[in-house]
C-alpha cells in the first residue's frame, strides 16, 4: 500500500502510527494467542508426564534453587530493559534505545549459557531427552522455551543494526516494539516455565 | 483512506508513558517471584496450598507484564486482548485435556 507520509513527533505511538504498524501488532497478538496454545501442550505433556522418570533422577533431585532464581532474575530484568527500550524509542531517543536494547540481548545470552550449562549437568547426571518421559518432556518445554530465546536474541539483534542504520521511524519502529512484544513473552513463558516445572519440581 | 481513523480518533502526542509505573510494576514482579520461591523453600504453608498460591502468583505476574510491559492498559488494546484472550482460552482447555486424560 501507499506510503502516507506521518509527521514524527517524539512521544507519539510510533509503533501504530501507520496503518502498516498498527497490522503488524495486531497481527503479531494473534501470532502470541497460537504461540500460548503451542507452550501449554507442552506444559500439560510435561506435567502428565513428570513423575515418569524410569530409573533417572527425579526433578527433586535435580533441579538447583539457586540456578533457577539467577535464571528467573536475569529474564526479568531483561524484561524491564526491554520496555525501557520501547520507551527511549518514543521519545525518538536512538542512542537510549541501542543501549537498552544491547542489555536486553546480554542479559538473553547469558540466560542461555546458564541453560546449556544447567543441560549439560543434566546430562552427566543421567537426565537426558531419551532417558525417561519426565526427560522427553522435560526438554521439548524448557527447549521450545529456550529456542524462542535464542531466535529472539537473533532477531533484536539484526534489528537493532535496522535501527542504527535507518533510524528510528514508521517503518522500524513496528518491527522494533514486535520483537520487543515477542521478549515479553519469552518472559511470561518462563513464569509458567519456574513455576510449574522447577518449584513444582522441588516440591515433589 | 485507510489510517484516518489514526490522524482522527488517537491523538499524535499522547501523556509519556512513565517509568515509575513500569519500575513500580517490576518490584511487584520480583516480590512475586520471590514469594513463590519462599513458599517452596520454607514450610510456611500446608504442601497442598503451595500450588495453588503458586498459580495465582504466576496468574498475577503475567497479568502485569501484558498490562504494563506489553501495553495492553493503553488505548487502542480491544483486539489484542481479544486475540490473547482467545488463545488462552483454547491453551487452558488444551492443557487441562492433556494433564486429565484417562
Amino acid at each position: 500500500m501507499a506510503h502516507h507520509p506521518v509527521e514524527i513527533k517524539p512521544g507519539m505511538h510510533l509503533e501504530t502510527a501507520t496503518f502498516e504498524g498498527k497490522n503488524k501488532v495486531m497481527g503479531f497478538w494473534m501470532f502470541l494467542g497460537a504461540e500460548t496454545v503451542l507452550f501449554a501442550c507442552l506444559f500439560g505433556t510435561y506435567l502428565a508426564l513428570r513423575n515418569q522418570t524410569v530409573n533417572g533422577p527425579s526433578g527433586a533431585e535435580l533441579f538447583d534453587p539457586v540456578l533457577v532464581a539467577v535464571a528467573t532474575a536475569i529474564l526479568l530484568f531483561s524484561s524491564l530493559t526491554s520496555v525501557f527500550a520501547m520507551m527511549a524509542m518514543n521519545k525518538l531517543d536512538k542512542k537510549g534505545m541501542l543501549f537498552w536494547l544491547g542489555v536486553t540481548v546480554l542479559l538473553g545470552l547469558s540466560f542461555l549459557v546458564l541453560e546449556i550449562y544447567e543441560f549439560v549437568h543434566y546430562i552427566h547426571e543421567g537426565h537426558t531427552f531419551m532417558s525417561s518421559a519426565f526427560g522427553s518432556s522435560f526438554y521439548a518445554l524448557v527447549g521450545t522455551h529456550g529456542a524462542h530465546v535464542t531466535f529472539g536474541i537473533i532477531w533484536i539483534s539484526t534489528i537493532m543494526y535496522q535501527a542504527w542504520k535507518w533510524g528510528i521511524n514508521t517503518e522500524t519502529a513496528p518491527k522494533l516494539f514486535v520483537s520487543s512484544l515477542y521478549w515479553h513473552f519469552i518472559d511470561v513463558v518462563w513464569v509458567f516455565i519456574f513455576t510449574l516445572v522447577y518449584l513444582l519440581g522441588m516440591v515433589g | 483512506m485507510a489510517d484516518q481513523s489514526t490522524s482522527n480518533t488517537q491523538p499524535t502526542e499522547y501523556k509519556s508513558e512513565s517509568k515509575m509505573k513500569h519500575i513500580v510494576s517490576f518490584v511487584a514482579m520480583i516480590l512475586l517471584t520471590v514469594a513463590a520461591f519462599v513458599l517452596v523453600l520454607r514450610d510456611v504453608v500446608p504442601v497442598a496450598w503451595v500450588l495453588p498460591l503458586m498459580l495465582g502468583f504466576a496468574v498475577i505476574q503475567v497479568l502485569l507484564q501484558l498490562f504494563t510491559f506489553m501495553h495492553l492498559d493503553q488505548k487502542g488494546s480491544l483486539y489484542y486482548i481479544l486475540f490473547i484472550a482467545f488463545g488462552v482460552m483454547v491453551a487452558v482447555i488444551s492443557a487441562a485435556g492433556i494433564i486429565f486424560m484417562p
